[in-house]
């Protein structure tokens, strides 16, 4: 790998004492936002907000790796942010059954927490593996439509199950000697998701929210400097050589195959964790529902990546904040009384469409003037140009 | 029996989706583009059908509402197909590098896609208008049974539409001039081609297509609402692809096959799961045989 | 044959002012300088060829003639009109047609469904048929296979197709871009008969022709590019004389 010379053009310091107190600062800013945030911030609509702008900050990132980095184009996305959300809710929830229930404790997500997003980690990274094999073989629209079919799948499996009798998964299993047994036995089992209700926990009792500010906003800053560290080590710029000329870049020693299938991985795991502290978001609802992994979820975090400008991390980020706080304040501006008493006359009014509709025009503008995107691959505080990205 | 009926339902759904099919499959033949915005210029043709038939009469008056009511759509679609083409695909041709050619018009059509769809949600509402029926009563046929004259009349118009379509490509100049531009678009300009002109012309064509099979869809649903491109797009789009995008003639067989496919799924235990089908299939299609069925070509490589 | 199309005037051959002249033509790609610069005249009835090394521009120049490509520098005149700004269309239309390299028939198209394509800016169905029978009377071969698709043909057979496809819009000056091109000897025979036949019946010809012997054999003047200029150019005659091009294109 070409990762020798990774050093001149890295644009932090790389002394190890700089990386501990980097690391060190960040997570103890989020151990006292954990303490202090429901005390500085009372509205707890703001303080969801922030959370959200958290957890978008990786969805964006995440997907920046395949649509930015790799140059790949993925419209599924939501698929791994929803197998990331389903596999934490479904293990935190039963790892809180486990530990006896009650209060969701900052001292038990240190348990809750790691296990249940290693679990989604390791779930939608596998789902990335599979999902990257057609890369190999199929490119631009193509591979792009494979995605979108790979997440509708995932969607419309939990949300078509027809909910029936209960009947447990244990008992399901226990007969699920034949095909037809299995078969049905699976099919409880994703039937135990809830379907188009969601899923709220193996009795309905909610999804247990452990993910506080200390994960949210600490994995936002630790996955934000991998994804950085990323993007200017080796491996970066093959993936970005590939990206631009991939005949050029195998001659020189990069194996397409490898780097197309590892970007697919790394940007899974990354929506698996974004997905599963969306799912235990302690200002969230305890409910995780297909819809919520819906196109328009790709959509929003494909708009997040360009508004940016694909291949910036700094970029990626402030279009996952961007995304965010419009989302955010269309919500606030719905309930106002005088967008209430307006929709009291037009009965069609619907603020979300109109975000839509702006955030297309705006994406259709961007990609005719400045298909790059507002940052291009630039990057925020960066001091050196990064080294032009042909591997000739 | 019911295997029978389930047969005929599926070859109506599937020539209606099949008239769908056929616009990504032309403008995928002339652009090199999946146009994503193409099921909501069906979603917008029967929208604009149902109001061209309700203005000019309705179930009252089926014969003159529904024909220029289906004119209507037609116009109104393809005015919108040529007017996304303008906007949205033109202006990027023959621009960009590397990796971005291929991706920039891929986000400009979702992006009309999106946009497309959440104006006719802020302009119609998302709820369910229902649509007039033009057609009563049933048919007896012999051996097939019972069928109802909506879908006898789907059926019999969209054959009908398909083997006039078949004869345009073939013998008229606008259909050579497609064709040549699809194989070759450099050479087709040596010829004196106006390619912009045939590519306009393309996207009207295509998009008429999809609104007589938006008006159609609605005769047999009896609704509209702004999501109804989704589910018929994503079908007609899973249809091209299986016939082998870029082709006509897959394009028909494709939708024959996904509406009959989906008919069938329903007589199982898991008939909510067609959609779920359609894309596996997609998947499957994409993997093994990425040029479908009919196509000869391989899946150009960037 | 009929070549002048009845619906474009006719123009004598005899006023002496070059039929097409490019005048310090400069094409560039992506940074890099294809053309430096290039001055050639072709005047009614003749065949000039275009020889030089790969990459030296010959291909370029033709198709920035064509205006397949944009120009950076330079203006490009025919028939006394200033044409650099027009679209291949146009072109067409007045009555240049390029036969390019690699033929690009259509293969998906029978071969007459491929003629009939060449005659898109003149429909005239009577016009059209009496170029079809012009055509299959230059390329017999063609005439045995009108139903076949065009893929289905050998490379000669394509060739034959393609320079038929270009006459079917009765050009009046007609580019050639490499017929000899990965053609079996005995098929490049025929082509070049035909070539002959074509300028006899009044033809203008500019051919780009790698197989420099032949080029210089069948053309009337010829210009040598190296490296997107022109570096030499005479009578044909003379250059196939001259020591520098016998060595350099002609093997000693």
């Amino acid at each position: 790998m070409a990762g020798a010379q990774a050093g001149s053009t890295r644009p932090m310091g790389s002394g190890l004492l700089k990386q501990i107190a980097l690391f060190g600062g960040g997570l103890l800013v989020a151990l006292l936002l954990d303490f202090t945030l429901d005390k500085a911030i009372s509205d707890s609509s703001i303080r969801q907000l922030l959370m959200m702008a958290a957890c978008n900050i990786l969805v964006a990132l995440s997907l920046n790796v395949i649509n930015g980095m790799a140059g790949q184009f993925s419209i599924g996305h939501a698929g791994f942010l929803g197998l990331g959300g389903y596999s934490a809710a479904v293990v935190s929830a039963n790892l809180h059954e486990a530990l006896g229930g009650g209060e969701a404790t900052f001292g038990k997500s240190f348990i809750v927490v790691p296990v249940s997003l290693l679990v989604a980690a390791l779930l939608s990274g596998i789902a990335g593996l599979f999902v990257g094999l057609p890369s190999l073989r199929l490119k631009g629209d193509y591979l792009a439509i494979v995605t979108l079919g790979f997440s509708e799948i995932f969607r419309l499996v939990i949300a078509t199950a027809q909910i029936g009798d209960k009947e447990t998964i244990a008992h399901a299993w226990s007969s699920a000697g034949s095909p037809r047994g299995f078969v049905h036995a699976i099919s409880v089992m994703i039937t135990s998701l809830g379907g188009q209700n969601g899923y709220a926990g193996p009795k309905d009792a909610g999804v247990p929210l452990y993910a506080g500010p200390f994960w949210v906003v600490g994995l936002a800053f630790v996955l934000g400097v991998v994804a950085w560290r990323l993007k200017f080590s080796g491996w970066g710029r093959a993936l970005r050589a590939l990206r631009e000329d991939e005949i050029a870049a195998a001659a020189v020693g990069v194996d397409p195959t490898r780097y197309k299938v590892t970007s697919f991985v790394i940007s899974a795991v990354g929506a698996g964790i974004a997905g599963g502290l969306m799912a235990m978001n302690r200002d969230g609802t305890p409910i995780v529902q297909p819809d919520s992994y819906n196109f328009q979820a790709s959509f929003d975090a494909i708009t997040m990546v360009i508004l940016g400008g694909s291949g910036s991390v700094t970029g990626a980020a402030i279009g996952g904040v961007f995304v965010t706080f419009t989302v955010k304040a269309i919500e606030l501006l719905q309930s106002t009384s005088a967008v209430q008493a307006l929709k009291q006359r037009f009965e069609s009014l619907d603020l979300n469409a109109l975000r839509m509709i702006i955030y297309a025009a705006v994406l259709i503008a961007l990609m005719i003037v400045r298909p790059e995107g507002l940052l291009g691959e630039r990057e925020l505080f960066q001091k050196k140009a990064p080294s032009p990205a042909k591997a000739k | 029996m019911k295997l029978l009926e389930a047969l005929m339902t599926g070859l109506t759904q599937g020539a209606m989706v099949a008239l769908v099919a056929l616009g990504y499959t032309m403008v995928y033949g002339v652009l090199k583009l999946i146009n994503f915005a193409h099921s909501e210029v069906f979603m917008m043709g029967a929208y604009i059908g149902l109001f061209a038939i309700l203005g000019l009469g309705g179930a009252g008056n089926p014969v003159i509402a529904g024909v220029a009511g289906t004119v209507i759509a037609m116009i109104g679609s393809s005015l919108i197909g040529i007017t996304v083409e303008r906007v949205a695909y033109r202006p990027l041709r023959g621009r960009g590098k590397g990796a971005l050619t291929r991706i920039t018009p891929l986000v400009t059509a979702l992006g009309v896609s999106v946009l497309l769809q959440n104006l006719a949600q802020l302009l119609f509402s998302a709820r369910f208008r229902p649509y007039p029926q033009l057609f009563t009563g049933t048919l007896h046929l012999p051996v097939v049974g019972g069928l109802s004259t909506s879908r006898a009349f789907i059926l019999v118009a969209s054959i009908v539409i398909m083997v006039g379509l078949e004869l345009l490509v073939q013998r008229t100049w606008f259909g050579k001039a497609m064709r040549a531009l699809s194989t070759n678009e450099e050479a087709a300009r040596l010829m004196g081609i106006r390619t912009s002109r045939v590519i306009a012309m393309t996207f009207a064509l295509g998009s008429s297509l999809a609104a007589i099979g938006a008006v159609l869809f609605c005769l047999d649903q009896s609704q509209a609402y702004p999501t109804m491109g989704v589910v018929i797009g994503t079908r007609a789009f899973v249809a091209a692809v299986l016939g082998g995008i870029g082709n006509i003639k897959g394009a028909m067989l494709g939708g024959l096959l996904i509406g009959v496919l989906g008919e069938m799924v329903k007589l199982t235990d898991y008939s909510g799961g067609v959609d779920v089908l359609v894309f596996v299939v997609l998947i499957v299609v994409l993997l093994l045989r990425p040029a479908g069925l009919l196509g000869t070509s391989r899946v150009e490589k960037v | 044959m009929r070549t002048a199309h009845p619906t474009r005037p006719r123009r004598t051959s005899a006023d002496g002012k070059p039929l097409l002249s490019l005048e310090d033509v400069q094409v560039s790609y992506g940074g890099i300088k294809a053309l430096r610069g290039v001055s050639l005249e072709v005047r009614s009835g003749e065949i000039v060829a275009m020889i030089g090394a790969n990459g030296a521009g010959k291909t370029t120049t033709l198709k920035t003639v064509m205006r397949l490509l944009p120009l950076s520098h330079g203006t490009i005149t025919y028939a006394g009109e200033m044409v650099s700004g027009l679209g291949p269309e146009e072109l067409v239309s007045r009555g240049v047609s390029l036969v390019p390299e690699g033929r690009a028939i259509f293969p998906n198209l029978t071969v007459r469904e491929n003629l009939e394509v060449g005659a898109y800016l003149h429909k005239d169905a009577k016009t059209m048929r009496e170029t079809i029978e012009d055509v299959t009377a230059l390329f017999p071969r063609l005439g045995e296979r009108m139903k076949q698709e065009g893929g289905t043909l050998s490379g000669g057979e394509q060739q034959m197709l393609a320079i038929g496809r270009a006459m079917m819009a009765r050009p009046e000056l007609l580019l050639l871009d490499e017929p000899s091109l990965g053609i079996a000897p005995k098929l490049v025979q025929q082509i070049f008969a035909a070539i002959r036949r074509i300028a006899e019946a009044g033809v203008t010809i500019l051919l780009v022709e790698q197989n420099t012997r032949l080029a210089l054999q069948v053309s009337h003047r010829a210009y040598v590019l190296r490296t997107g200029e022109i570096a030499l150019s005479g009578s044909s005659a003379e250059l196939a004389a001259n020591q520098e091009v016998q060595a350099a294109y002609l093997g000693g």
